[in-house]
């Protein structure tokens, strides 16, 4: 049964994405296909240079770049979220693949679940 | 040290219908305080004099967001409290 987890609210505002990151490893650990699908203001996880220590967190990009070694298949990013918020493919990290949030994508995993 | 008829802090990001709705009630002497996620307006474009925004310093370094405004509209933790402290009246949104 594969997975897809969205995160569709942006990092360090409130626990909802990490507790959705937490289970999509918790997946990959147990050998559950999984994917992560950031959209809207989510893929603001996804810039990079962020430093997380003023507010007492650990930067959620060196969370994410634990997730190919926890076996999470794929990470995707809307592109048109990622246009709004003045993300170029360059400014994200290369396990990033740029997508298309839609039923086309969405149909390909047996259960979708939001963040949150 | 400047004096805000009201100060507006946004803690919302773009997608939030507060966010809209606070930047729609900025005054010509109002100032925009970014903190949390209202951070992320800095990556938008804002219809607002540069002079009557800030942003939270500490917010916009854990988001990457530095880079994206000028040094002189962030403000620390202590800055926070000497602007809240110079407006006449504060809109938590």
């Amino acid at each position: 049964m594969s997975t897809l987890i969205i995160i569709d609210q942006p990092p360090y505002g409130s626990w909802e994405g990490r507790e959705a990151l937490d289970m999509a490893f918790s997946l990959a650990a147990f050998d559950q296909p999984v994917s992560l699908l950031f959209c809207g203001a989510g893929v603001n996880w996804l810039r990079k240079g962020q430093d997380a220590e003023k507010l007492q967190q650990k930067s959620v990009e060196r969370n994410l770049a634990a997730a190919p070694i926890f076996g999470v298949e794929a990470l995707l990013a809307d592109g048109n979220a990622c246009h709004q918020y003045g993300l170029a493919e360059t400014d994200l990290p290369d396990y990033v693949a740029i997508t298309d949030f839609g039923l086309e994508l969405t149909s390909r995993f047996d259960h979708v679940a939001f963040a949150g | 040290m400047i004096t805000l008829k009201t100060l507006h802090i946004l803690n919302k990001p773009p997608e939030h219908s507060r966010y809209r709705l606070c930047l729609s009630a900025i005054g010509p002497d109002d100032g925009l305080l970014l903190t949390e996620n209202g951070v992320l307006a800095v990556t938008q474009l804002l219809e607002i004099n540069s002079e009557q925004y800030f942003a939270l310093r500490p917010d916009l370094e854990a988001r990457g967001l530095l880079s994206h405004i000028s040094r002189d509209q962030t403000v620390s933790f202590d800055g926070m409290v000497d602007l809240t402290a110079s407006a006449e009246n504060v809109i938590s949104w």
